[in-house]
């Protein structure tokens, strides 16, 4: 019996001892949630080595590459986030370029009767209800950070500030709309033309916000194959994709 | 219910980190559940306490306290990567680490019973025969409270499985690497329409976690009949 | 083989303090429940720790607290027999018979063949400890001990925990584990049966000391001991040997030096010795030599002491041409016979009062 045990043991250890040895041999890629449906599609169609996608908050991605995160490459949905990283010195210095622009739209349920034309002093906080706004974290997340900019130069942002839903990134925002959770959500629009359960109620102007810009990049210590997916992210058969699901490519 | 490739690779995640982290707290399980089940000392009722901590603190607290420490640029985690190239953060191994965290004081708590019902005048009848401290402990008590220890691994497998908190925050989100079960399927509850992928993880998830719980109690009951068979 | 013991200890309420010497055969701590002996065992296995005193085993100390020496269980090749087998519940019967061996630095005296035959073994080895009866259990636990090839033998109780068919079965093989095999035994029991079928030494404890100690015969026929002996009735212990059997009749001679007594149930042959317990009750006393009377036995002696009276009896010392006797007889005969050291009476006891317990086989 103790023989046994034994065997086993130095099984798994001689398991834990390669696990741990062996290089870091995959592709990680560090994306904005709002990506998440086209850059899969896009990455389906690449010839070389699948990458590992990992979604989130733009804001959560940033931190975790900072603490050093083993992403090779950063697409961020805004560029402070980008910025930021750029500051402390862990990109690869000019592989830095702007990919993708998108708008962002106010969404309400599929069911939803809500009619309302988005300008300014727009009787938003009554639309609601009671219920909450359905943003990305209006401080952190790109997508909540542009809704409040857009909110706050339509002048109703205060009005509705503290009946914000703040969720980590702006997929769980469209997910509260769909669910029926939230009445009302700001989202992308590459967001709300994805998911059947949202209807779009208006559409915000680009001049009301920052522009809304994704800018990719290299991380410092980037695998050698991210170049090559990079590369081919900005070329003609990713961005077809990309227009496919309403994004606009930028040169 | 066949599964697809991707689900194949979350389930081959969740499981190799579930097991690892199982089997790497063992030692440490036991030393711990030894000490307290056998040894008197100042202090001790406070490292009860500390081994309990995981149990009763927020994951996320301890998926942070694993990061300040053994993150990439942590106390400890620099000095690892650099001397032993062992690295934790944002890889599979620390996945396990924070499982083995999460669940060793289930396995700490279920060895501890397991020991403390060995009857000691059969340790004392084998030194009696010439057997010494340590051939006592692998011939005698360890036998005896096999199921106990097996029960206790199973239990933290358990938790394991269904660790969250302190995995996405030591080890964050990544798919093939440290996106096991429980954080699969909170990536899909924020596809539009991936409902019913995450259910399907979901019942692979319970169907798992309940054959480890099944076979956890049987070991419980085995270990049970042991103790009466003397 | 020569057992020194001098410790002290206390244990919550009670003290011990216990000092003997023994020189090999069977040694029997005999006491009653709680008197100490079961401790004075575990000191000289070193599974307690006297707080003062010495041990030693041939010269050699096991524990001596002024030279702070205190050998390990494991290194002192003592066996042990406890009182409930303590068989290892994981492992088969074979398992645990050599489960010493290993550690065991000599080629051991005894092979697993000779205890297997010697303690009736052979159908039990691959059996499992849980469901066997307690009779097998102490035989495998005696077993085992043996294997581990000890120099000396420690055995507390062993029979305590049996019924009485088994007691005697066990008896039986302790016996003669005592006369094939050449191992010195320590043997703990509170049955006074057992001590004197089995025991040339006791040593008498109450209360956590010694009162007496010495050959059997000797400590057994002191009056003083009697109220430390519990439910112990006085009598007296004769070595004797078989003279001859009368198989018709059932009845064996047995002669020894003050006489001969009959005895029905010995199962003795001619030649061999035995040693016959009478308790006290069964000796009357008579101051002429009687004549058709059914008791068979007949002993001349002469009166040593008159005991303490307890209640209506008293307990009157006797003297056989060396052989202690001992007779309970009621105050008022003691009286009305005129009893007193030095007089010849003549001891009469029923054969058939001499009965199976009584007689041991040496």
């Amino acid at each position: 019996m103790s023989a046994r045990l034994a065997a086993l043991a130095a099984v798994v250890c001689l398991a834990l001892a390669a696990g741990a040895a062996r290089a870091q041999d995959r592709l990680v890629v560090f994306a904005a949630a709002s990506l998440r449906n086209a850059l899969d599609e896009a990455a389906a169609g690449y010839a070389g080595p699948r990458p590992a996608i990992s979604y989130a908050g733009s804001s959560s991605l940033a931190k975790q590459i900072e603490r050093g995160a083993p992403a090779s490459l950063f697409i961020s949905a805004d560029r402070d986030w980008m910025n930021y990283l750029q500051k402390r010195g862990l990109l690869v210095p000019g592989t830095r370029r702007d990919l993708l622009g998108n708008r962002l739209v106010l969404i309400a349920p599929r069911n939803s009767t809500i009619k309302l034309t988005i300008r300014p002093g727009m009787p938003l906080l009554q639309a609601l209800g009671g219920g909450r706004l359905a943003l990305g974290n209006p401080y952190h997340v790109p997508a909540g950070m542009y809704a409040r900019a857009a909110l706050e130069s339509l002048g109703v942002w205060e009005s509705v500030k503290s009946r914000v839903a703040a969720t980590e990134n702006v997929r769980i925002a469209l997910a509260l709309v769909a669910r029926d959770e939230a009445p009302l959500g700001v989202v992308y629009e590459t967001d709300a033309l994805v998911e059947p359960g949202v209807r779009i109620v208006g559409r915000f102007a680009a001049s009301l916000h920052p522009p809304i810009v994704y800018p990719m990049a290299l991380i410092k210590g980037a695998a050698p194959a991210a170049r090559a997916f990079a590369a081919y992210l900005g070329g003609r058969r990713a961005r077809a994709v990309f227009r496919k699901y309403g994004f606009t490519p930028l040169n | 219910m066949l599964l697809t490739p991707a689900e194949l690779e979350v389930l081959g995640l969740s499981l190799k980190v579930a097991v690892t982290g199982a089997i790497a707290s063992l030692p440490v399980a036991l030393l711990l559940a030894y000490v307290l089940a056998r040894a008197q000392f100042p202090g001790k009722i406070l490292l009860d306490g500390i081994v309990h901590l995981p149990l009763v603190l927020p994951p996320v607290v301890i998926g942070y306290l694993l990061l300040v420490a053994l993150g990439r640029n942590g106390l400890l985690g620099a000095w690892l990567a650099e001397h032993l190239g062992i690295v934790f953060a944002f890889r599979w191994t620390g996945a396990a680490l924070a499982a083995s965290v999460m669940g060793l004081p289930l396995a700490v708590r279920a060895m501890r019973q397991a020991i403390e019902g060995v009857d000691r005048r059969l340790e004392a009848a084998a030194s009696t025969l010439g057997a010494p401290p340590a051939a006592v402990f692998v011939s005698v008590t360890l036998p005896l409270i096999l199921p106990g220890l097996l029960n206790g691994m199973l239990l933290a497998f358990a938790r394991s499985l269904g660790e969250f908190g302190a995995t996405i925050t030591f080890v964050s989100n990544i798919p093939g690497e440290t996106q096991t079960l429980p954080l699969a399927i909170y990536s899909l509850t924020q596809v539009p329409g991936g409902d019913a992928q995450a259910m399907r993880l979901c019942l692979i998830s319970i169907a798992i976690s309940l054959s480890a719980l099944v076979l956890s109690e049987i070991m419980l009951r085995r270990a049970r009949r042991r103790a009466q068979g003397a | 083989m020569k057992l020194e013991v001098s410790i002290g200890k206390a244990l919550g309420a009670f003290s011990l303090e216990a000092a003997f010497a023994s020189e090999g055969g069977v040694t029997a701590l005999f006491g009653r429940s709680g008197s100490g002996k079961t401790s004075v065992l575990n000191a000289i296995a070193g599974l307690l720790r006297p707080d003062r005193g010495r041990i030693a085993l041939d010269g050699e100390p096991l524990f001596d607290a002024a030279a702070g020496v205190d050998v390990a269980v494991h290194r002192r090749r003592i066996g042990y027999v406890f009182q409930e087998g303590r068989l290892l519940p994981h492992l088969t019967v074979r398992q645990n018979l050599l489960y010493g061996r290993r550690f065991a630095r000599g080629q051991g005296s005894v092979s697993l063949q000779k205890v297997i035959e010697l303690l009736g073994l052979a159908k039990l080895l691959q059996r499992r400890p849980h469901d066997l009866s307690g009779g097998e259990k102490q035989r495998i636990a005696i077993g085992r001990a043996l294997l581990a090839d000890p120099r000396l033998l420690l055995m507390d109780e062993p029979l305590a925990a049996l019924d009485a068919p088994r007691k005697s079965e066990i008896l039986y093989y302790v016996e003669r584990l005592r006369d094939e095999v050449g191992v010195p035994i320590v043997y703990v029991s509170h049955a006074l049966d057992e001590v004197v079928r089995l025991a040339d030494t006791v040593v008498v404890m109450s209360e956590g000391r010694v009162l007496d100690a010495g050959p059997v015969a000797q400590a057994m026929s002191r009056m003083e001991l009697r109220p430390y002996l519990g439910r112990f009735e006085g009598g007296a212990v004769i070595d004797a040997r078989v003279g001859e059997q009368d198989l018709e009749m059932g009845l064996a001679r047995l002669d020894f030096p003050g006489g001969a007594l009959y005895a029905p149930d010995v199962d003795a042959l001619p030649g061999e010795r035995v040693r016959v317990r009478i308790r006290a009750r069964d000796v009357s006393l008579a101051m002429v030599r009687p004549e058709a009377i059914s008791m068979l036995n007949l002993l001349q002696c002469r009166v040593v002491a008159v005991g303490e009276p307890a209640g209506a009896s008293v307990d009157v010392q006797l003297d056989a041409a060396g052989t202690v006797l001992i007779a309970r007889v009621t105050r008022k005969s003691v009286a009305a016979l005129g009893l007193a050291p030095g007089v010849p009476v003549y001891a009469l006891i029923k054969s058939v009062a001499i009965d199976r317990r009584s007689v041991g086989y040496a």
